[in-house]
């Protein structure tokens, strides 16, 4: 698979990363790489923030529509 | 998880949501049918306007702010807004013994605020006619079977507190809708036996309140709420983990 967004851009190049939101090939350079709290707990034990995170894979595409789409406050 | 000064607070103020609306409901319908003469002891006017309505319309007074408060402060505290509820947890290990004097001074502090605020707002009308919804077990009911009735309705409360919330296979997001209306179906059946506390916090505010701004003092009567809703909602932890324990 190809990295799509290099592609766009007229290049080829070997796609090493899936977004986990739209199925996009990534190369290393256009693969963004967020952590995602977890957290435990609730009703009736206060929710706590364990120390793991959880990576996941992104376009920037995707990265900026979830960024806008974010809930307010927390 | 945030500071224990910050889950206290939420504590605090969650208590003082549950027994303003709660027991504000109890006044006011004692005052509504204060004109309403009550045919025999056992019918203190609560139940002069709807029959068993009357306590329907309190426990649901009382469980929607209960619901409202667990969505509300659930994260951040448990909101347990109940000394029996955070003693149970912590007899069965789900809850840190640091934490349970906090706890239980913040929701006795809530609930005493409440009490407080409801006789500024309505007057001294809430102490002298409402009592300021203050529970005590009605006429021919005596001390230990109004210890076994808070028993078995905090029992009730424990356990679906324990099903719905505390077990790790309880579908999300119901606990407060459930929960509150366990407290509303309780207080139907036990508020003309006992008041149906279940908390002796909720009974604590009133009962403070009224020895403070002169209604009846009633602290002969506290035992009932410590004893009953203490005893029934360990009882239903323990229970509750004993029945799920799968054996190998």
């Amino acid at each position: 698979m190809k990295c799509y967004i290099c592609a766009e851009e007229g290049k080829s190049t070997d796609a090493v990363a899936i977004c986990i939101v739209c199925g996009m090939g990534l190369c290393m350079d256009h693969a963004i790489r967020q952590e995602t709290e977890l957290w435990t707990g609730g009703y009736p034990f206060p929710a706590e923030k364990i120390d793991e995170t959880m990576p996941r894979i992104l376009c920037k595409y995707c990265a900026m529509a979830l960024k806008k789409g974010a809930p307010k406050g927390g | 998880m945030v500071s224990l000064m910050k889950r206290s607070v939420a504590e605090l103020i969650g208590t003082f949501i549950l027994v303003f609306f709660g027991t504000g409901a109890a006044i006011v319908t004692l005052m509504i049918s204060k004109g309403q003469t009550p045919p025999n002891s056992f019918n203190i006017g609560i139940g002069a306007l709807g029959g068993l309505g009357d306590w329907l319309a309190i426990g649901l007074a009382f469980g929607l702010a209960i619901a409202a408060c667990i969505y509300g402060f659930g994260k951040i505290s448990g909101c347990h807004i109940n000394p029996a509820v955070t003693i149970a947890l912590w007899s069965v290990k789900k809850f840190p013994s640091r934490d349970v004097a906090p706890y239980v001074v913040a929701q006795l502090i809530g609930a005493a605020l409440a009490s407080f605020a409801l006789a500024y707002i309505i007057g001294m009308g809430a102490v002298t006619t409402g009592g300021l919804g203050a529970t005590a077990p009605f006429e021919g009911i005596g001390y230990f079977q109004a210890i076994l009735a808070e028993t078995i309705g905090t029992f009730l409360l424990m356990l679906a507190i324990m099903g719905v919330a505390v077990d790790r296979e309880a579908p999300p997001g119901f606990a407060g809708l459930i929960i509150g209306l366990t407290v509303a179906g309780a207080i139907t059946t036990l508020g003309n036996i006992t008041g149906a506390s279940l908390n002796p916090a909720r009974t604590f505010g009133p009962y403070l309140g009224d020895l403070v701004l002169g209604g009846t003092n009633l602290w002969a009567n506290f035992p009932i709420y410590i004893i009953g809703p203490i005893v029934g909602a360990v009882l239903a932890a323990f229970v509750y983990n004993y029945l799920s324990e799968e054996t190998v």
